[in-house]
């Protein structure tokens, strides 16, 4: 079964003129890794939080098309039940802080669901490990780092271990230490624990070698849906609108228009280190 | 940042790194909030509230808040003074039933004067109580206090959700200062009025930020399935994990009850006897007689 | 003398923590600035510390000549740097535009008509139509805001900006909108530019200076080449160099220079070495160790 799938789905904020939304169709597999990607305003933050409900159930407009989680209409699926299906975190960690310690923060979701205490306690022992901020928890959320906040925030919604996992650009806002640990997190939850995960990035470089699947947002439509290495072959339609992906598989793919190489687009820096001894004139030593 | 050993900061103070009141169960400490705070409405005598500051002042001490960080409250005190003072010098009431008393070329009404000065002690004695209790607690000692009382959740979280906001406008009212500061105004320069004008543009980008972040909240409180009811979507009840963590013992029912004990026992002498009421002062007497009235 | 002179600055906030420890520092004027650093590195602390907006707790912060510590400087001060802060939202506090932009040249004395000029000059050099004037603040998109907030700053006609975070939460374009506009007030204007950014494809592609904070502490000055060439003393603040610039040092190939820093230059390093290589040496060995060769093309020397 699809985890998510919407088909038809347009959707105009109210006082808007255009829809933000156009006629999306997505479907995305249990287990899947999927980046969407596409310039500001496109609609990539609308399409997400369709998937989480928050159109229509608390943002005002007009939505026309279903939007199904396992098979479930996501507007009739009450906000407990879907916590625990789905979550999503924020591009602004502190705008979505409502408590004022980190545990309390961890804990608030878990409480609403009202699981037993024990339960509680071994599920934010879990995710203040995975995400790293056990020494935290008796901290102010405010009060700690950006990319602190946004492990607090990841950290708060995996608690409730959902099936689903959405982030909204969540390496926007802090610092290049603090973006490698949110995608190490995010690693660790698609390698260990199976979680189908949707993330909006324009840091395309740090979740490209992680994702299955790349989708591409521009103005409020699915322009395209494929596997990375297959999608950033088409380096000018990316480029034209202003959507860039890793240096390296820039880098290959001009080589590649060049007549100069010949294999996959590597995704990474190690990828892009072996695709370069596998050029047969080149890295001569 | 290098944090310093002594000290952390909280929404709305900085509490010691270490200190002998954290040995007490947040309620205790929430009973040292209300005794401090709220005995000082019961006694007219200023000698008395000048007594519980010393005392307080002593907890200060014993509770290792570092004397220096309580310097930015000095402001606050002359500003309460002043306004207390100038009322009571402005709008004296009916001259006729008072008493004036000539005093460096001013014409002062004592009754009056006394009503600002004993009232100004009591609203001390009150306001030191509870930054006692704001320089020894941090957010989350506030939270299991009101939650072991059992308030329902929603008053408990939306105390928290305010004293939060709280801590963040006041955030934001010191960057929009900078940021009125790298625009040239120069507070020093500025003239009472213009001062005032200046607190009422503060407003405008307060209001922009709290609005913003209002949308923001009520998206995060349904994507982590929060119902205003409180109540989860199954029907059963909301777990308290928190509260549920932390234990009294009997140090802390002994200390909470003699506390209280001692609130009723002064509330009661106060509305029974006139043990505390300004006529058995002797310092006022003393003043009386200095300035002859009486 | 330089536009900016700072000795020995050390800051500490009042809950006693450290921000910054001892910095030394100069500015001359026309240059373009990234100051770069994890968080929690000073590095917002020392740029409001080089507006004047926080003194220093000991040390000594010198703008043009005038020391950020005495007091009533303010005007002299704004005239000299301004600050943009990273959410324009704080720095808003009019009603309309106009009177947004008009705010500083007010607070400085400036009466019309020369307030005026000021300000629909400062807006026309931000990007503000006039049309906006009349509008408030709040209800513009965020770049527009922040636009407006550059420009008010403008209209005081300071000698050197500093723009907290300029592209956080910006797409691409949006990015290089607003680096390309900053460019401009530097180039043509002859602004100093100092930016505070996580951003390192930023800072490659605009900034000609780079300052790495650590800890309170400068651990890295130099032009941005020589700094991305330093990856290890980089690690140390948890920065990394661009993609293409850890592929150029990993690759070691002597082809490629190893301070490339964007797709272009490393493409067309790559392909002179691979073409060079091919046709100067069919076994591809002895070609590398040939300085004339081994220089791609588009880069010097530094």
């Amino acid at each position: 079964m699809n985890a998510i799938e919407l088909s038809g789905v347009t959707w105009r904020y109210e006082h808007a003129k255009e829809p933000a939304l156009v006629d999306v169709d997505l479907a995305i597999p249990e287990g899947e890794f999927v980046l969407v990607i596409g310039p500001n305003e496109a609609g990539k933050t609308t399409l997400v939080s369709a998937i989480k409900g928050l159109i229509p159930n608390s943002i005002t407009g007009v939505l026309k098309g279903d939007v199904l989680v396992f098979g479930e209409r996501v507007e009739s699926i009450k906000p407990p039940v879907l916590a625990k299906q789905i979550g999503f975190v924020f591009a602004d960690p502190e705008s979505q802080f409502t408590a004022l310690t980190v545990e309390e923060e961890i804990v608030f979701g878990l409480e609403n669901v009202g699981w037993p205490r024990e339960t509680i306690g071994k599920r934010v022992e879990w995710a203040a490990r995975i995400t790293g901020v056990e020494d935290l928890l008796d901290k102010p959320p405010y009060d700690i780092s950006g990319g602190q906040k946004q492990r607090v925030a990841i950290a708060s919604v995996i608690a409730m271990q959902p099936r689903i996992l959405i982030l909204d650009e969540p390496t926007a806002m802090i610092d290049p230490l603090g973006k490698d640990l949110v995608v190490r997190i995010c690693a660790e939850l698609k390698n260990d624990h199976d979680m189908t995960i949707v993330v909006v990035e324009h840091n395309i470089e740090a979740f490209a070698p992680l994702a299955d699947k790349v989708v591409m947002v521009n103005e409020g439509r699915v322009e395209r849906v494929a596997p990375p290495r297959e999608i950033f072959r088409d380096l000018d339609y990316l480029l034209a609108r202003d959507v860039h992906p890793p240096q390296v598989s820039q880098v290959f793919g001009r080589l590649r228009e060049r007549g100069l190489y010949r294999g996959e687009l590597p995704l990474s820096d190690e990828e892009g280190f072996a695709s370069w001894r596998t050029l047969p004139e080149g890295a001569a030593r | 940042m290098a944090r310093s050993e002594f000290a952390k900061k909280t929404l709305l103070g900085i509490v010691p790194a270490d200190s002998p009141f954290y040995a007490f169960h947040p309620v205790t400490r929430l009973a040292f909030l209300f005794v401090l705070s709220v005995t000082p409405m019961f006694i007219d005598r200023p000698e008395i509230n000048l007594a519980i500051i010393a005392m307080t002042f002593g907890l200060f001490w014993w509770g290792r808040v570092r004397m220096s960080d309580l310097k930015k409250y000095r402001l606050l005190l002359v500003t309460v003074a002043l306004f207390m003072f100038i009322v009571a010098y402005l709008a004296p009431g009916d001259k006729a039933q008072l008493t004036p008393v000539r005093l460096v070329g001013l014409t002062l009404y004592w009754e009056p004067m006394r009503w600002a000065f004993v009232s100004y002690v009591r609203l001390m004695a009150m306001l030191f109580g509870a930054i006692l209790y704001f320089s020894t607690n941090r957010e989350r000692d506030v939270l299991v206090g009101l939650r072991t009382l059992r308030l329902p959740f929603q008053v408990s979280y939306v105390a928290g959700l305010s004293l939060r906001s709280a801590g963040m406008f006041m955030e934001d009212f010191a960057t929009i200062r900078e940021a009125e500061q790298a625009r040239a105004l120069d507070l020093d320069a500025l003239s009472l009025r213009e001062k005032v004008k200046l607190y009422t543009m503060y407003t405008v980008p307060l209001f922009a930020v709290a609005l913003r972040r209002a949308d923001e909240i009520s998206a995060a409180l349904y994507a982590r399935g929060y119902t205003l009811s409180g109540r989860p979507g199954t029907g059963g009840k909301r777990t308290d994990y928190l509260r549920d963590k932390s234990v009294l013992r009997v140090r802390d029912w002994v200390v909470s009850f003699g506390l209280l004990g001692t609130f009723v026992v002064i509330a009661i002498v106060s509305r029974t006897t006139g043990v505390f009421s300004i006529q058995a002062s002797p310092l006022i007497g003393f003043v009386e007689q200095l300035l002859g009235i009486g | 003398m330089s536009l900016l002179e700072v000795n020995d600055l050390t800051f500490q906030y009042e809950d006693g923590t450290s921000a910054l420890r001892g910095i030394d520092f100069t500015v001359e004027e026309g240059e373009f600035i990234a100051l770069i650093g994890q968080n929690g590195s000073g590095k917002t602390t020392f740029a409001k510390s080089l507006a004047g907006l926080l003194r220093p707790t000991t040390g000594r912060v010198v703008v043009d000549g005038i020391d950020t510590a005495r007091k009533g400087v303010i005007k002299e001060l704004v005239r000299r740097i301004g600050y943009v802060f990273q959410n324009p939202d704080h720095q808003l506090f009019n009603n309309n535009v106009y009177d947004e932009i008009a705010y500083g040249p007010t607070n400085l004395g400036i009466d019309d008509p020369e307030r005026d000029e000021i300000v629909r000059e400062a807006a026309a050099a931000a990007g503000v139509r006039e049309a906006l004037f009349t509008e408030h603040p709040f209800f513009l998109t965020k770049g527009l805001r922040q636009r407006i907030a550059i420009a008010s700053t403008l209209a005081m006609r300071p000698k050197a900006i500093i723009v907290d975070e300029p592209t956080t939460g910006q797409d691409y374009r949006q990015s290089a909108e607003i680096m390309t506009f900053l460019t401009r007030l530097w180039r043509d204007e002859g602004h100093t530019i100092i930016i505070v950014t996580h951003e390192m494809p930023i800072v490659a592609a605009y900034a000609q200076r780079v300052v790495a904070l650590c800890e309170g502490r400068i651990l890295l000055d130099g032009t941005t080449r020589d700094v991305f060439a330093r990856p290890d003393e980089l690690r140390r603040t948890f920065v990394k160099p661009p993609q293409v610039t850890r592929l150029a040092q990993a690759w070691g190939d002597p082809g490629i220079a190893s301070d490339v820093i964007t797709v272009e230059e490393l493409v067309d390093g790559a392909v002179s070495s691979i073409v060079g290589r091919s046709s100067a040496s069919p076994a591809g060995i002895s070609g590398g160790t040939d300085p004339a060769s081994a220089r791609g093309p588009g880069r010097k020397g530094q």
